[in-house]
């Protein structure tokens, strides 16, 4: 079993037979944003599971994702609970709407990403600069020869509808 | 539609001092609570032959409490969970007994929710190792419950145009309710600036947003209709319930549309046909107040007024005593202290029987003067119905409903 991951004062643990998240923590670390294809209904899911929430079939793809998508919610952490957290205050946790499948199979839908808001040396992007309806990218933080973990930088694209941040 | 209305009912409440260091065991709470609860409902140890509770591995286990009592089990059954449990071990007391398991339920949650196992998931649990589905959020920093529900408030806020202000309203009216409750923690009544003021926890949450970590033992006494007819106390008749109903994916909810709907959006559905009532049937709500949000989430989706219109609802003066529909009169996790959800339960009995333990020098034996002024009354006039709504995240949720 690799020996856990050290991350801002936490062990991250993936161990070999993590039928989850094991090869999707390597594909992370080859730069590649991966979510679980259905074999039978061609639908993708995040996080990784084994049975498909829509057709129930078992049969499933890494598949790849351009990683491009729009912030659909998000939080300022001010009081952070972590020890490793504290000096990274206030930092934005972001949910991300990924542009893949957006809307679909129901119209309230989409494969949706949890991550930080990062600058491109990985510290958290100024609250200033935090709204939903913003474009994003990924990016990978680099933590070990097997593991990386997606993190999201703003990109440079114009926000298609309504930008919106918590007033104050 | 065949129900179990009015055939089970709660008779007896109790609990501990809340406080923030208790100095002692979880079953040394738990004991007290349940005894309460026993010598409230005028029954013996012996009368109790069932036993059910929830914990999240915070707490001390029913074989061990009902030993200390000296209570035979025909059932027991111990349940991992927090909030949403109470109004659900209710349905399942009720299911016990009507199926002949057993005759009378006690249920309890007790914990050392500051001192010893923080329920905020500070300290100890803090620094955790990460493994499992915990690898999509935790690294990023987002493990409390306030950091879990927060990316729901906020898009709430952005859907529908919900305030801080509004929401703020909330711990106003609990705060004046607790300000009436010789055992709450914060007696002291806020402004809605006060909250606003509060430092940030994780925005859009204010420190004032947030509940207070408690050490406390709670129990309620579940049996049937037929068996309350001789006891002490008028019973609180169940008329409806609904338990742990959740939205369609609970492990990952934030990605899930609309992420501002919350698991009552479904359990009205199951409860409200069972009671025969609709919300305006409804005297007093004890809407779960983890957060101010979580109360005005519960409120709009059960339908107390239209789905994206709870700011409104609960700053128009409605929830507050005095107002048409009070909710949480005892000023419950905002301002009392955090059960996991019982207090609510155990305030709303004693509206139903008269009988709450506010100041009024004569309240347990109904006698109250209806001064909503600091220092007095907080028994609500001839309160018929209650309804409880329980919340555990986002995505799942409980109800219950009750009759004088």
């Amino acid at each position: 079993m690799p020996q856990p991951v050290q991350y801002r004062g936490m062990a991250l643990i993936v161990p070999d037979n993590d039928s989850e998240w094991k090869e999707f923590y390597e594909h992370a670390r080859a730069h590649r944003l991966v979510v679980r294809k259905c074999n039978a209904c061609g639908l993708m899911r995040y996080p990784p599971t084994h049975a498909c929430p829509w057709c129930m079939d078992l049969g499933w793809t890494w598949q790849e994702v351009s990683g491009r998508g729009t912030i659909y919610s998000y939080e300022i952490v001010a009081h952070a609970i972590q020890p490793g957290f504290k000096a990274l205050t206030p930092y934005a946790v972001v949910l991300i709407e990924l542009d893949e499948q957006r809307g679909k199979p129901t119209a309230d839908e989409a494969l949706r990403v949890i991550a930080n808001l990062v600058q491109p040396d990985f510290t958290p992007e100024p609250e200033a600069n935090v709204a939903i309806g913003k474009r994003v990218r990924v990016v990978f933080q680099d933590l070990a020869d097997h593991m990386a973990l997606p993190q999201f930088t703003l990109s440079e694209e114009p926000a298609p509808g309504r930008l919106w941040r918590l007033p104050g | 539609m065949n129900t179990l209305r009015d055939k089970y009912c709660i008779v007896g409440v109790g609990e501990t001092e809340y406080s923030r260091s208790s100095r002692r065991t979880t079953r040394a709470m738990a004991v007290e609570a349940i005894r309460k609860a026993i010598l409230d409902a005028g029954l013996k140890a012996a009368d109790v032959d069932g036993m059910l509770d929830y914990q999240g591995g915070d707490s001390t286990l029913a074989n061990s409490v009902a030993s200390d009592l000296g209570i035979r089990f025909n059932f027991y059954m111990d349940v991992m969970g927090g909030g949403s449990s109470t109004e659900a071990l209710v349905g399942l007391a009720m299911g016990a007994i009507e199926a002949g398991m057993c005759n009378t339920v006690a249920i309890y949650r007790s914990m050392n929710g500051y001192s010893e196992f923080r329920i905020g998931g500070t300290g100890a649990r803090a620094a955790q190792p990460v493994r499992g589905l915990d690898l999509a959020q935790v690294p990023y920093g987002m493990r409390s419950a306030g950091q879990n529900f927060a990316p729901t408030f906020m898009r709430h806020m952005y859907e529908y145009g919900t305030t801080s202000e509004q929401v703020a309203h909330v711990r106003v009216a609990h705060s004046k309710h607790a300000s009436q409750n010789p055992k709450a923690l914060l007696k002291e009544r806020v402004t809605v600036q006060d909250v606003l003021n509060s430092r940030w926890i994780v925005k859009p949450l204010h420190l004032l947003d947030c509940c207070l970590e408690t050490d406390n033992a709670t129990c309620i006494i579940v049996t049937s209709t037929e068996r309350a007819r001789n006891l002490k106390h008028r019973p609180a008749y169940i008329m409806g319930v609904a338990g742990r109903v959740s939205k369609p994916r609970l492990d990952f909810h934030w990605a899930h549309g609309p992420i501002s709907r919350v698991a009552g959006y479904y359990a009205k559905d199951i409860v409200f046909p069972q009671a025969g009532i609709t919300p305006e049937d409804v005297d007093v709500t004890g809407s779960y107040d983890a957060f101010t949000f979580t109360t005005m989430l519960q409120l709009e989706e059960y339908g107390f007024c239209k789905k994206g219109e709870g700011g409104a609802y609960v700053s128009s003066g409605i929830i507050e005593l005095g107002g048409k529909r009070p909710n949480n009169t005892s000023g419950s996790h905002l301002c009392e202290g955090y059960t996991h959800g019982m207090s609510m339960v155990i305030e709303n009995v004693r509206q139903l029987r008269g009988t709450v333990d506010d100041y009024c020098p004569r309240a347990t034996d109904g006698v109250h003067t209806y001064d909503y002024s600091p220092g007095h009354c907080r028994q609500v006039k001839d309160v018929e119905i209650t309804m409880n709504l329980g919340w555990a995240m986002p995505a799942t949720g409980s109800a219950l409903i009750m009759r004088r």
